[in-house]
């Protein structure tokens, strides 16, 4: 937050030279940071620390002491201020220095020793605690750019949106097609149904008429032949009948 | 004779001995003051000796070595009594 106050600080005399000031802007030249935020990125931690000599005494003291001593001046300068230490009895030789000296040369010994493994083992667990952080960070990278990857191809796809619509057209088109096409046949069966029906009307008025024709024919013929009539009739059929049985007793024994 | 930066603001190697005494006075002694230059100061050797990658055991042996220094400096009084001899 405050690196964004510095940055609208800086960009405000800028922004004084046009004529537009908002509030905000008014605010913000308020400069309470001289410098610049340093909070990101880091400076790397250094390699080595200090150089130290005898593990005591830093190497700027030497430096210091070089151009008027050369290299062995810091070394006489320690000589004597202990030789003055110990005559002047400033440093007084007790049973304790006997035990200091043993356990200060035990120490140098150990540290000679294995200083340099015990620095390896501690460089490999930080190098571990690293590699783990890495570790996380590439994978957090690896996923943003999966995203960003899985946005570009769905942004790619809205090209393709035409595919779709084209498709559904279609489909509206064939629908109003057969919605066309199923309603043209009703008509042509509901029009073949009406006339279907005049015909049969037709017919059977047709066949009604003979009927009835044939009917009031028959009546008024049998009306017609009267009782003696019906007698003559049929004494002449009788006389015919024995006529031609006569003939064809005849004509079987020709 | 006046140097050409104030005195106000040079660090201690800069400053001569003629002007110590004003360098001296100069400093900040109000109780924020003090804790600022101990903090400064620890800062200052733990980020040169010891806040590295590949730090020494020299970072932790200064360390005690002062102290080593500091108690012998304590206790001189009573250590003055074990002397060899009386007269060097």
């Amino acid at each position: 937050m405050l690196s964004r106050v510095a940055l609208a600080a800086t960009a405000a005399p800028s922004l004084k030279n046009a004529a537009l000031l908002g509030p905000g802007v008014l605010q913000a030249t308020r400069i309470f940071h001289t410098g610049q935020p340093s909070l990101a990125p880091l400076p790397p931690l250094p390699e080595y620390g200090g150089k130290v000599r005898l593990g005591l005494i830093p190497e700027e003291f030497f430096q210091f002491l070089y151009p008027k001593t050369g290299i062995t001046g810091p070394y006489v300068l320690g000589t004597g201020l202990i030789l003055y230490a110990l005559s002047k009895e400033i440093y007084v030789i007790t049973p304790e220095t006997f035990s200091t000296i043993s356990i200060v040369g035990l120490l140098v010994y150990v540290i000679k020793k294995y200083g340099a493994s015990i620095g390896e083992f501690a460089d490999k667990l930080n190098e571990q605690k690293i590699a783990q952080l890495e570790e996380v960070k590439q994978a957090s990278i690896k996923q943003f750019q999966d995203a960003i990857d899985l946005e570009k191809a769905q942004q790619a796809l809205v090209q393709k949106r035409h595919y779709l619509f084209d498709v559904q057209r279609n489909n509206i088109a064939m629908a109003l097609e057969v919605t066309y096409r199923e309603r043209l046949h009703r008509v042509y069966k509901e029009v073949k149904n009406r006339l279907d029906y005049h015909i049969s009307v037709q017919d059977m008025m047709r066949r009604k008429e003979q009927e009835h024709m044939v009917n009031w024919v028959e009546k008024q013929v049998v009306r017609s032949i009267s009782a003696q009539q019906e007698k003559e009739t049929i004494a002449k059929c009788i006389a015919d009948l024995k006529l031609l049985a006569k003939k064809a007793q005849v004509q079987p024994v020709l | 004779m006046a140097s050409v930066v104030p005195v106000k603001e040079k660090k201690l190697m800069d400053v001569k001995v003629g002007e110590l005494p004003s360098w001296i006075l100069m400093r900040d002694f109000t109780p924020n003051g003090i804790l600022g230059a101990f903090q400064r100061g620890y800062h200052r050797y733990y980020n040169k000796y010891i806040n590295v990658k590949k730090g020494n055991i020299s970072g932790v042996s200064m360390v005690l070595a002062a102290y080593v220094l500091f108690s012998y400096c304590l206790s001189y009084k009573e250590l003055k009594h074990e002397q060899l001899r009386k007269y060097h």
